[in-house]
């Protein structure tokens, strides 16, 4: 079976860097191909780092609350690019305030993200996800 | 023309030639003029002046409280900390800076600034004084009875600084290596200490004027296990280079990192070692004083866990005489807070460090102790680091953090050699797993290397990488030490 790569960072002016390290270092050992791009990522160098690995799933961090700016357009820069149908995953404190999981979930699905995660999820939980989507 | 860099006191001559530039990069900076500025901070009131108000709290022995809050427009700005101020009874007050403009990035925050307009809530996570510019700053800091700090991480903090200064804050957090190595990705030390030379040279020429701004490194670096002997060392070399520039209000941080032993020694000692170094250089009459940060990592979700966690660190500030405790808020697991979550951190904490105020753990033998391995571990460090610059503490530092004699855990920056890894020993406190290349003796590495295998045997595992991952999980989990269950 063809191995799940994953393109991966933390998007916009983001330095939280710490689950980042981790993330690559899990999804690795669950076996995909991960390419990291550290933090601070552009929407462009996703997009670009993506047709370059030929990656199956975008995967973007964000913590400090400016998400909603940073990830505005992302799946329009893809159809774009011609990744049609890849994946796009986000997690992290998405938004400013206190506001509902539901009420986030919503706002970045209705931006074209795939899966949405709020803080504090176990990476096994993704993992399961990313299995199912690629069929493994 | 660039001069060598190096640890010595900028020529004013030079420093306006190098400010010419600096105002350029955006339009409130413009006409911005120093004279003018130096008579608006004549004017401010003495109990809104940072340092005097850090000064008395020193002396009397209490800890005064201080919030994070800032929000993208400036009349909720000033709500916010209006709020904090009078519900939340906080002693100091801060402008938490958003993180475009933390990256200079002045064209987005005014993006978000209008976003923020245009949807009624705030797009930024926190308050864009450059491009709001010195009156609105003004119209802020002279309606709030207490002093205000600008609190940010902004690897090249020029333009900030001379807008909030000119604009009435009388405090300034960051530092050449703190506000670089934990919050960029791709910028060299030589640019940051360079840019914080003249931060530091103006808050200088502030003080020749007889205006004195606080100046405070930021302690916690990445909030991640940051072991005592990492964050003691880059706080004394950034107050070494503040010194040197004339600052002389100097305050040295730590953040929590939950063994309350080892969070008292770190304070002690902090305190106790940035004395020493300055004198040494000839600063003696710069005013020392400490802040202990609550507890930065991950956070407990459910808001009476995360008060826990607060109280915690409230009493680790009030035992170990901390001059300020910087607070978190119950939505710490969430983001950022609402204000009513920053009052409850705020009162919680207020409590603690009244209760606590009458009682001391510095002198507890095993503060001592641990004080004492602290201090052996930054002198080594340190003198590595002045070794390699030949004497000059600039050079040292960057060649220091090159060769990771100083290894910042966890960092966003590739100039970090990233080869050192912490962990929790059998009581919580944090250890080094891996040293990377630290320049510790073989007792020093002894020591870390027996409290690890102790932990280990009584977890029945190895002592590997995994045990500070679980670590770094620990607290949001409801425990301290990765791996195990809440009691």
């Amino acid at each position: 079976m063809k191995q799940v790569t994953l393109v991966m960072g933390v998007v916009g002016a983001d330095v939280h860097a710490v689950g980042n390290k981790i993330l690559n270092f899990v999804f690795t050992e669950a076996g995909f191909k991960v390419v990291n791009l550290g933090v601070m990522v552009t929407q462009k160098e996703f997009v670009e780092a993506a047709i370059e690995a030929a990656a199956d799933a975008i995967i973007v961090s964000s913590l400090y609350g400016h998400g909603e700016i940073d990830c505005k357009g992302l799946r329009d820069k893809c159809d774009e690019a011609g990744l049609k149908n890849i994946k796009l995953y986000a997690g992290g404190n998405l938004v400013i305030g206190k506001v509902s999981f539901e009420e986030v979930e919503a706002r970045y699905k209705e931006m074209g993200f795939d899966r949405v995660y709020p803080p504090g999820t176990d990476p096994k939980t993704a993992i399961e996800h990313i299995k199912q989507d690629f069929g493994m | 023309m660039k001069e060598k860099l190096q640890n010595k006191k900028w020529d004013e001559d030079y420093f306006h030639s190098v400010r010419k530039e600096v105002l350029k990069a955006w339009k409130t900076g413009h006409n911005l003029n120093l004279e003018e500025a130096f008579s608006y901070q004549k004017q401010i009131p003495a109990e809104k002046n940072f340092s005097k108000k850090l000064q008395e709290a020193d002396e009397k022995g209490i800890t005064l409280t201080q919030p994070r809050a800032g929000v993208a427009l400036a009349d909720k700005h000033l709500e916010l900390l209006t709020y904090l101020e009078e519900k939340g009874n906080a002693d100091l007050l801060p402008s938490t800076i958003d993180s475009y403009t933390r990256h200079n990035k002045y064209e987005e925050a005014q993006v978000g600034i209008e976003e923020s307009i245009a949807k009624n809530r705030s797009m930024l996570n926190g308050f864009p004084a450059v491009n709001h510019g010195v009156q609105v700053c003004r119209n802020i800091t002279s309606s709030l009875k207490s002093p205000v700090q600008v609190r940010h991480g902004t690897p090249d903090a020029r333009l900030l600084l001379e807008i909030t200064m000119s604009g009435g804050f009388t405090s300034y957090e960051g530092g050449a290596i703190s506000y670089n190595i934990p919050y960029s990705k791709n910028i060299p030390l030589e640019k940051t200490i360079y840019d914080w030379q003249y931060v530091d040279r103006l808050i200088g020429l502030y003080e020749e004027q007889g205006i004195r701004i606080n100046r405070e490194p930021f302690g916690p670096l990445t909030g991640t296990l940051v072991p005592p002997c990492i964050s003691h060392t880059v706080a004394i070399i950034e107050a070494l280079l503040a010194a040197e520039q004339g600052a002389k209000c100097v305050t040295v941080g730590y953040g929590q990192c939950g063994n309350l032993i080892q969070d008292v020694a770190a304070i002690k000692s902090l305190k106790k070692l940035t004395k020493e170094y300055l004198k040494k250089a000839g600063h003696e009459d710069v005013l020392v004083t400490t802040v202990l940060h609550q507890w930065m990592g991950g956070f407990p979700a459910d808001e009476s866990q995360a008060y826990g966690v607060i109280s915690l660190g409230a009493a680790a500030a009030a035992l170990s005489k901390a001059t300020k405790v910087i607070v978190k808020t119950p939505h710490e697991a969430m983001g950022v807070p609402t204000k009513e979550a920053n009052v409850s951190g705020l009162l919680a904490t207020k409590q603690m460090v009244s209760m606590l105020k009458d009682q001391s753990l510095l002198n507890v033998k095993e503060v001592e102790l641990e004080a004492s391995q602290i201090e052996k571990e930054t002198n080594a460090i340190m003198s590595k680091a002045l070794e390699l610059g030949e004497g000059d503490l600039a050079i040292g530092a960057i060649r220091a953090i090159e060769l990771g004699i100083l290894d910042i855990p966890y960092s966003p920056s590739k100039y970090n050699a990233d080869k050192l890894f912490p962990a929790r020993d059998n009581s919580g406190a944090v250890r080094i797993l891996d040293m990377g290349n630290l320049p510790f003796n073989a007792e020093i590495k002894e020591f870390h290397a027996e409290k690890l295998k102790d932990r280990a045997k009584i977890e029945n595992r190895e002592v590997s990488i995994q045990m500070a991952i679980d670590d770094i999980y620990a607290v949001s989990m409801g425990v301290l030490i990765g791996g195990r269950n809440a009691i």
